[in-house]
């Protein structure tokens, strides 16, 4: 990007944020949470421009809540994901997962005497996509920028086209979300489905919700031992704000 | 990848436990015409088991077998039909189906499979390892004596906690006949444990990871879904709730459509309180609470959720929790099952401090639960406890078993309803320890039999609700008058029909009833009020067949029959009707197949006449009138000697009865002596070489070798 431009743009972050100062792209980050959603609704998720990698900054503009207590665990969120966005009925490849916790709870099998699910306490839960924020796992670890974040929604999303099928993603995500369709060879994870999803319409409980973004990353254990991957490719973008000039 | 039809999974697989052989048959080549679950279970018995094999020889085979709705989004789409010889079957075993919910029939899809077909018999224990295209017979040493509980979790640990294991418990390994099969905590399919525990098979694990593809345009998919689970009521298809509530003109306090705004599911934590309109399709998975619905409304504050089948929003697997049963007997607080499964353990005693509905009545069901669903006992319907209810109090236990067998049971706890008492019988009923437990698991014909007791001495006694074959009514004239008899004459096992009784019990008035009935039967007549039966009429008796073939249907397409029939819904602006072509035009979409009403319903047909073929094949009878389509001297009596046909009786007239088993087999075209299929009727059905073949045998009405 020339730096005009790039000056440009930080500028009219900076005045959304009400600091009508020429910031440094590092002094630009520290205001970015407030900056971010402007530059969302300048849809510039590529903040600096074609010549470097995609990093996302804005947030997702919704995400799908769940709750626990009201799940009965029959998946029909899960198949309506994927029958009547893919025309066949997978939850493996859903991108809400309950069925890996009906048996056991989150815990598994393996996990301690207070195990949740059928076998359990009786009580499933729903994983489901965080939408996460900059530096949004799965995007970061992408060496193809593939992983954009849909301007109509903010969602997380796969562009197929450029999906390379390398699976660095998958191993991304902390909350193992990112779902692999071996017919493809693609990846794919919720995309909210363009702002009407189909696994919260499709409840039959009221388990699942449509609200809101906010980070609950923090809030929730990981569902994998977190090996954040970064490709190359992104990682000169990272040092390229995180380290300044 | 290969193009295969939508729907289907596309491949059934073979595993030969003698030789471990591991094959399998193109679905849609070989078993298309039948569909899926008894259709295939019935081909499977017919072409592969040939007449005289007893059900614990090696050559008797076992086939699990989904449809082609089962793991899709239709609603209700559970099921497994588990089809074998049935060793309680009496005096001979024939052939019958279990069907099980739970997640097994989606996973089974999922790994690529409609069908298990399990032949032979291994000389160790075994259990079946499915992960997708893997599998494998594995060494099962360590899991044999284990409960049903145990055998789950060591064979997740093996497969990972999301697989789906069938397993049987201690009773099928003791060839109990009264065992079952079950996943997913607790459904199971009766009757079939110990023809697994015979071929040394304790479980079957599967893992699947696949799609079931919908062949049709995506988005009438999702319309077709959402207005199906628009017609949908509750458990059983009540379509009505079962209190007065504003939002629903109508009201019936039978129904199982509990879940009233201002209830909560007390043990959920936080406690859910139900709320919002009662018609919210976000809201079905609160109209049953089957718990509350057999165990009285204390069950609300125990209430942990609802639970059930893949792809079901209804849950009618109530999980309960009740602390105080851990403290009081060692066992699990949390515990969950549907129907005659819930009352396990509470159907064992005639009084219960309290009542029926009593704290004492739910502390016995968790115990009967905890024990049942562990050891793997079938209870036939409930007829295990009412027969050891009757030979208690008619004192025919105390004459006949032996005095030391007799103390070593506290008769006291068990006439004061104690939940105690069902630690002392029901684990030796799953270890066939002592004569009256190995006798009380043998069902209730092999019982009679060994005690010298006549059957009559059950068949006259309406108390016992014992049928015939050593089974018991399900959903009989009590139900639906003539209609609920003729059903219960066709199976070899407890008719588990629930299309005709769906309907009538759906809570709508007799006259909205009755103009529904007119759409699809033709007239008003073919329903009478429950309790107030009016004589036979044709029309009764093509609703009875429909109920026979809409559940044949629903048994091969993986449907849910207890969900079904969806003649009626609880849409006022509909009239209340419901839509019967749902099943065509699912199939149709699925598949790419373009199917009409009336040909699934021929295909219906033709498994339910594929059925009564191989009754009558390994019966050696061509009479299913006289020797087979049998009924219980109980249907003619009334306590108040009320006469038949007046208001508040259930009693039958013999003259009647015989006249609805003429018109029944004038309408499904099968030799009114005889009651067996015509050579024509077979022909219709595309079952000619089945005919050939019963000919050859004498077994067709006036065929000549
Ligand atoms: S698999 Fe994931 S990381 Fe790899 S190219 Fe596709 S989206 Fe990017
Ligand atoms: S929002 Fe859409 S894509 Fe995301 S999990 Fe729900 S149905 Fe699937
Ligand atoms: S549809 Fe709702 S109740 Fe069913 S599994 Fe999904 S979140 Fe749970």
């Amino acid at each position: 990007m020339d730096s005009e431009k790039e000056r440009e743009i930080i500028q009219v972050a900076a005045s959304g944020t009400g600091m009508d100062t020429v910031l440094s792209r590092r002094q630009f980050l520290v205001f970015s949470g407030r900056a971010i959603t402007v530059l969302a609704t300048m849809d510039i998720c590529r903040a600096w421009g074609s010549d470097s990698a995609l990093v996302i900054l804005d947030n997702a503009k919704g995400l799908v809540v769940a709750d626990a207590s009201r799940c009965v665990g029959c998946q029909r969120c899960e198949l309506a994901c994927t029958e009547f966005n893919d025309g066949r009925a997978q939850p493996s490849l859903a991108r809400i997962q309950v069925g890996r916790t009906i048996n056991f709870g989150p815990e598994g099998s393996l996990g301690r005497n207070q195990a949740q699910g059928l076998w359990g306490g009786g009580t499933f839960s729903q994983d489901i996509c965080h939408q996460c924020p900059h530096p949004v796992p799965c995007a970061t670890a992408c060496p193809n920028d593939a992983i954009l974040a849909d301007p109509r929604t903010g969602a997380r999303v796969v562009d197929t086209s450029r999906c390379s099928g390398c699976r660095l993603c998958l191993r991304a995500c902390p909350w193992d979300m990112i779902r692999f369709d071996e017919e493809s060879q693609k990846a794919t994870k919720c995309f909210l489905c363009q702002g009407s999803p189909k696994c919260v319409e499709a409840c039959p409980a009221g388990a699942l919700r449509y609200v809101p973004w906010r980070n609950i990353a923090r809030e929730t254990a990981p569902r994998t031992a977190v090996f954040p991957v970064i490709s190359a490719e992104k990682a000169r973008g990272c040092l390229d704000c995180h380290l300044g000039r | 990848m290969r193009e295969r039809a939508g729907g289907f999974a596309g491949k059934v697989l073979r595993v030969d436990l003698s030789t471990g052989k591991i094959g399998f048959d193109d679905t849609v080549d070989r078993y298309r015409e039948v569909l899926g679950g008894t259709g295939i279970g019935y081909q499977v018995m017919w072409e592969e088991v040939p007449p005289g094999t007893a059900p614990f020889d090696a050559a008797n085979k076992i086939v699990f077998a989904t449809g082609v709705l089962a793991g899709t989004g239709v609603p209700c789409n559970g099921r497994t039909a588990v089809t074998t010889l049935f060793p309680s079957c009496w005096p001979k075993p024939l052939v019958a189906s279990g069907h099980m919910g739970g997640q097994f029939a989606a996973k089974l899809k999922y790994a690529g499979y409609d069908a298990l077909i399990v032949e032979g018999k291994s000389d160790k224990p075994v259990w079946i390892m499915i992960r997708d295209g893997m599998v494998q017979v594995r060494d099962a040493g360590h899991l044999w004596g284990c409960g049903i509980r145990r055998t789950t979790f060591e064979i997740s640990r093996e497969m990972g906690p999301d697989c789906v294991v069938a397993a049987i418990g201690q009773a099928g390994e003791h060839l109990v006949p009264l065992s079952v099969v079950m996943n997913s905590a607790s459904h199971s399919a009766g009757g079939v444990g110990a023809v697994m525990g015979a071929k040394n098979l304790k479980a079957i694990g599967v893992q699947g990871s696949g799609a079931v593809r919908i062949a049709g345009d995506r988005s009438e998919w999702e319309r077709l879904v959402k207005f199906h689970l628009s017609i949908l009521g509750s458990n059983n298809q009540h379509v009505v709730p079962s209190f007065p509530h504003p939002q629903a003109e109508y009201y019936n306090p039978s129904s199982r459509w509990v879940g009233a705004p201002g209830r909560r599911w007390g043990a959920a934590e936080p406690p859910v309180e139900i709320n919002g309109g009662l018609f919210d399709l976000n809201r079905i998975a609160f109209r049953a609470n089957n718990g509350v619905f057999y165990l009285g409304e204390q069950v609300w504050q125990h209430t942990v959720r609802g639970n059930g089948c893949t792809g079901c929003p209804i849950r009618c697997h109530t999980i309960i929790k009740v602390p105080s049963v851990a403290a009081k007997y060692g066992i699990r607080e949390v515990a969950q099952n549907t129907c005659v499964g819930l009352l396990f353990g509470r159907s064992f005693f005639r009084t219960l401090p309290g009542g029926l509905m009593s704290q004492a009545a739910l502390e016995a069901s968790m115990v009967g639960m905890h024990l049942a669903d562990d050891l793997g006992i079938w209870c036939n319907y409930g007829q295990l406890q009412r027969d050891m209810i009757k030979l208690y109090y008619e004192g025919t236990l105390h004459d006949r078993l032996g005095s030391k067998e007799y103390a070593s049971y506290s008769w006291d706890k068990f006439e004061n309803g104690d939940p105690r008492f069902l630690f002392e019988i029901i684990p030796r009923i799953a270890m066939r320890q002592g004569e009256l437990a190995h006798d009380l698991g043998l069902g209730t014909g092999y019982l009679l039999d060994r005690w010298s007791i006549p059957e009559t001495a059950w068949t006259g006694d309406m108390v016992s609700s014992y049928w015939k074959f050593g089974h018991p009514k399900h959903h009989a004239n009590e139900d639906d008058g003539q209609c609920g008899v003729i059903i219960n004459t066709q199976y070899n096992r407890d008719a588990q029909c629930h299309s005709h009784v769906n309907f009538i019990r759906n809570g709508l008035p007799l006259a909205i009833q009755k103009k529904l009935a007119a759409e699809i039967w033709g007239s008003g007549d073919a329903v009478d009020a429950v309790g107030a039966y009016t004589p036979m009429n044709i029309h009764k008796a093509r609703r009875a067949k429909w109920s026979l073939i809409r559940k044949e249907l629903h048994d091969s397409l993986g449907l849910c029959n207890w969900m079904g029939p969806w003649v009626a819904s609880p849409i006022k602006a509909r009239g209340y009707s419901g839509d019967d072509s749902l099943e065509s035009r699912f199939y149709s979409l699925a598949t790419g197949h373009q199917t009409s009403r009336e040909e699934l319903d021929r295909i219906g047909e033709r498994i339910f006449v594929l059925h009564r073929a191989l009754t009558i094949r390994d019966m050696g009878e061509i009479d299913m009138r006289r020797r087979h389509d049998l009924y219980p001297e109980w249907i003619f009596r009334d306590s108040n000697d009320s006469q038949p046909f007046t208001k508040g009786t259930i009693r039958m007239d013999p003259l009647d009865i015989a006249k609805a088993m003429d018109m029944f087999y004038e309408v499904m075209g099968w030799g009114k002596e005889s009651g067996a299929p015509t050579a024509e009727t077979y022909a219709r059905l595309g079952l000619k070489a089945v005919a050939q073949e019963l000919a050859a045998k004498r077994l067709v009405p006036g065929a000549q070798p």
